[in-house]
């Protein structure tokens, strides 16, 4: 019986210890992440791949700033700001676009400041009422072909002749994660003209019916394998990317990218900056807002990433090509605000009604 | 004997400890936060919503959907018990030649999973497959999208889910009193007959606990379907992914997710019915090991081998060629035009190349290892308190404990960190968002279900006259837990702690939204180098993640069982000898 007893004293202590110790860890934890004014500056952002992350490291630690990269999808990474605003972790956010940024504002989880670069930017780029986040960097999103397979002259002139023409039946790539930032931008612009307030979440029936009959006809992206891929062996002619990404695929895949450039242009986005409400960092934050998205930075950022620099003055950096691209790019009028505040129903009705 | 009376119950301090631990805990980590999140998502004023039900009956493509998955489901819980058990039997149970390397084989699924495993076989059989591109060369008229849909993701997840037959499946049938084989045999039973009346029916509680894993398997079907299943065939667990990742929508994912969990719990309450109502002597009570028994048949013998080889070709290639394909370039993988100059150490470089590799692996496999220890460790005590005290305070807990089954990990996650984002008196006043532990709890979290399962089968076909033995030679009730009982389900505690540990390692659902700032865990950082616009070599860089992660898993599985054999031994002859004393 004594003994029992011991036995049981033993293990209640491990349990109890265990717990102690849970408690203990989160006590250092929660001193490194959040609790003092200096230290790391933890950099949220959904823009480190390709070697950006590592890249703006060391740039930073150049300049004398000691910071950590937090790199997640963007989806992931806006859930994980609002989900943690009571208490943040990060101190900077940037590379969401700005629909994200709506949300991020909307939800209290960004915090205004006006940068030293304010005027070199477009501020009908970023947040032109309150300035609670500011413009980095622009992307359009658009239609690709191969000009290898496909001569220029047979390629469509207007996006929407994809599903309208039986030609090119289950010749293009839908992409069905709407989850992800790209398909739901391509929601956004397929709806965009048909902005309707007596239309069901604000389209009209023609607007629905556009992305049925796009979803309808496309050929479904497939998991793990890109687009370029597909293309190059005959699966889909046609496809949607971020401009970004054109350069480095024609490299990879000897393809010669031809962009399908309609008449009402293509949807564009912004990639933002933005201190996060609450953080104890706030001066570094700051610091390193006014380091990043300066001219200097900037021009080297685009120079490397093939990037296109919303500041002006750091425009001349950008390579040529993408230059001569963005700037071919009619912008597709888009009401952002509107947009924001019905994408998530878009996508859930989208979800449940029109993908294949 | 099992005692009901909460009197017993309450009579050991111990017992009176860990309940209130579990009661604390469930409290703490799996009602209040999830309790929390639903009453959000679905009272959004203070109001029940039907919206979320409207949306779903009237959605065709949510209904088929889910429907898909429930089918998928109840195929599986067929197709993997068959295919299961056989290849249990063939390592394990009949003179097969060769059983040790057919035994690694069918292990390869134990070391790979996922998106690279469905890749895998689509990179074989799929339309570009060089299988289909074979048979076409000599019938072109076959059709080259024949490995799609249905058929396609019921034989990839049937594949790919025996996993946990071999483990315990196998554990359970070492176990099995030989004696009464060759008693049977003497009074002149077949070898079928044998198997069918005397095998199967011992292994009972083993077999129901992996269905109802298979069956959870199933309804979360992700990867397969999205990479096999065509516009035909399409699960419910993409749809939860994306819903559960907007606001507005999270009250659908939920509502989807309680859907699939419920029916899991239905079916889990009807095995503990059919359990309960069993009585099973399984473990060997005397030192005759199990002897591997001839198929006398020779052409049953011949069949035999040759679907047991089949089998094992099936299961191998997948993974030498992730292993082959670490070494190709990505575009020649992708375009199906591999040469001898697509080979290159190049992916390996560009993994290696990155700044602080190794840091992500240190941390995975240190949060991994404590939470499946902690995890194995606290359910040993929990379910052996759920098997022993049969009342109604400890069938609500035992329910309660399946709560991560039925919500998606990241509905978890969210809540962990919307909860425990203020000083919460639950957890001494503490804030748990931002820190090291709270990803830790949640890697617990997630395993409990699984865990839980597989250890109370184990201790159910532990006979009790071992344990009333042991009472009456005046051993107390630690001392017999702790000498008789845990020995013999020792074998399988390990190999829950080591599935638990590998699932746990490239984990990202619950990392991406708790995970410290300064240590990122694996999955996330195998996620960050597979991402990019200009990223084209994500599928090689994730086969060399694979291949990684296969030698840690496959290190993990030869600590449990490269030396296992012994041990088990051991073990029983050490129970044996309490029990004698």
């Amino acid at each position: 019986m004594h003994k029992r007893t011991l036995t049981a004293a033993t293990l209640a202590t491990v349990l109890l210890s265990t717990v102690a110790l849970t408690s203990c860890s989160s006590t250092a934890g929660e001193a490194s992440s959040s609790g003092e004014s200096s230290g790391t500056l933890i950099v949220y952002t959904n823009s480190n791949s390709d070697g950006r992350g590592e890249w703006v490291t060391a740039k930073a630690a150049e300049a004398g700033m000691k910071i950590e990269i937090v790199g997640l999808g963007g989806a992931d990474l806006a859930n994980r700001i609002v989900a943690e605003k009571n208490n943040p972790v990060g101190d900077v956010v940037f590379g969401l676009n700005n629909m994200f940024f709506e949300t991020l504002k909307a939800e209290d989880a960004v915090a205004a400041y006006t940068p030293e670069w304010s005027g070199d930017v477009d501020k009908k780029a970023g947040d032109a009422k309150d300035g609670a986040f500011w413009p980095l960097v622009e992307q359009a999103i658009v239609t690709v072909y191969d000009t290898n397979t496909v001569k220029s002259a047979d390629a469509p002139k207007q996006v929407s002749d994809l599903w309208d023409d039986a030609e090119y039946d289950g010749r293009y790539e839908v992409n069905t994660s709407l989850g992800q930032a790209t398909p739901q931008l391509v929601l956004a612009g397929l709806l965009a003209p048909y902005a309707d307030e007596e239309g069901d979440l604000g389209i009209s029936d023609a607007g629905w019916k556009q992305v049925q009959d796009y979803y309808e006809h496309g050929s479904p992206a497939v998991e793990g394998t890109d687009l370029y891929a597909r293309l190059t062996r005959d699966e889909v002619d046609y496809g949607v990317l971020p401009s970004s990404g054109i350069t480095s695929r024609d490299a990879e895949y000897a393809t010669k990218t031809g962009v399908i450039s309609p008449e009402d242009g293509v949807p564009y986005v912004t990639e933002q900056i933005a201190v996060i409400n609450g953080t104890p960092r706030q001066e570094q934050a700051e610091k390193f807002i006014d380091w990043f998205g300066g001219a200097e930075v900037q021009g080297e950022f685009a120079a490397e990433f093939a990037s296109y620099p919303v500041n002006e003055k750091a425009r001349a950096e950008a390579l040529p090509e993408v230059v001569e691209l963005i700037e071919s790019l009619p912008k597709q009028d888009i009401d952002w605000s509107l947009t924001r505040e019905r994408i998530s129903e878009w996508v859930e009705k989208t979800e449940l009604e029109y993908l294949p | 004997m099992r005692t009901s009376s909460w009197a017993s119950m309450f009579r050991s301090p111990f017992v009176v400890i860990i309940t209130l631990v579990t009661l604390w805990f469930v409290a703490t980590f799996l009602v209040f936060p999830n309790a929390n999140l639903l009453i959000r998502t679905f009272f959004p004023e203070g109001q029940f919503s039907f919206r979320a039900v409207e949306k779903l009956v009237s959605s065709e493509r949510a209904m088929n959907s889910l429907w898909h998955s429930f089918a998928l489901a109840a195929t599986l819980a067929v197709t993997v018990n068959v295919v299961g058990i056989f290849i249990v039997l063939v390592t394990d149970y009949f003179k097969i030649r060769g059983a040790r390397m057919l035994w690694l084989g069918y292990a390869t699924t134990l070391i790979y999973g996922g998106i690279v495993l469905a890749a895998g076989y689509n990179f074989i059989y799929g339309r570009y497959g060089f299988v289909t591109n074979a048979v076409r060369n000599w019938f072109p008229e076959i059709d080259p999208n024949w490995f799609s849909g249905y058929f396609a993701v019921v034989v990839v997840m049937t594949l790919a889910t025996t996993t946990n037959h071999m483990l315990f499946l196998g554990s359970s049938l070492a176990k099995i009193d030989y004696q009464t084989i060759e008693a049977a045999r003497n009074m002149g039973a077949s070898t079928m007959g044998i198997l069918w009346r005397i095998v199967l029916p011992a292994l009972r509680p083993m077999i129901f606990a992996v269905t109802v894993l298979t069956f959870l398997t199933g309804l979360g079907a992700l990867t397969a379907p999205l990479v096999l299943g065509g516009t035909d065939f399409q699960t419910i667990a993409p749809m939860i992914l994306t819903f559960s990742k907007s606001t507005g929508s999270r009250d659908l994912a939920a509502l989807l997710a309680v859907i699939l969990g419920l029916a899991t719990i239905v079916l889990l309450a009807m095995m503990n019915r059919v359990e309960k109502s069993g009585v099973y002597f399984s473990v060997a009570k005397v030192a005759t090991p199990l002897q591997k028994q001839r198929i006398p048949n020779p052409v049953a013998n011949a069949a035999v081998h040759v679907a047991a080889y089949a089998l094992f070709v099936v299961y191998a290639t997948p993974v030498l060629l992730i292993v082959l394909f670490s070494f190709v370039h990505s575009s020649a993988i992708v375009t199906g035009s591999i040469s001898w100059d697509s080979f290159t150490l190049d992916n390996y470089a560009t993994v290696f190349g990155t700044p602080a590799v190794l840091r992500p692996f240190v941390v995975s496999v240190v949060y991994s290892a404590l939470a499946s220890v902690i995890v194995v460790g606290g359910m040993l005590f929990v379910s052996r308190l759920l098997q022993k005290h049969r009342n109604p305070l400890t069938a609500t807990l035992e329910y309660l404990l399946h709560i991560p089954w039925i919500l998606p990990t990241i509905l978890i996650a969210l809540a962990l960190v919307m909860t425990f984002d203020r000083p919460n008196p639950m957890v001494g006043g503490q804030v748990l968002t931002g820190t090291t532990s709270l990803l830790l709890i949640a890697y617990v979290i997630v395993k409990i279900p699984f865990t839980l399962r597989l250890l109370k089968a184990a201790f159910a076909s532990v006979p009790e006259s071992l344990e009333d033995a042991a009472r009456i030679l005046g051993a107390g009730s630690m001392f017999t837990l702790r000498t008789v009982l845990v020995p013999l389900v020792l074998p399988t505690a390990a190999a829950i702690t080591a599935l638990n540990f590998n699932s746990l390692l490239d984990d990202y659902d619950a990392a991406v939204f708790l995970y410290h700032p300064l240590y990122q865990p694996l999955g996330v950082a195998i996620k960050a180098s597979t991402e990019g616009e200009n990223n084209l070599d994500s599928m090689s860089i994730t086969f060399v993640y694979t291949v990684l992660l296969m030698v840690i898993m496959g290190f993990t599985m030869y600590l449990v069982y490269g030396r296992g054999g012994s041990s088990t031994k051991r073990h029983t002859r050490r129970a044996r000898t309490v029990a004698a004393k």
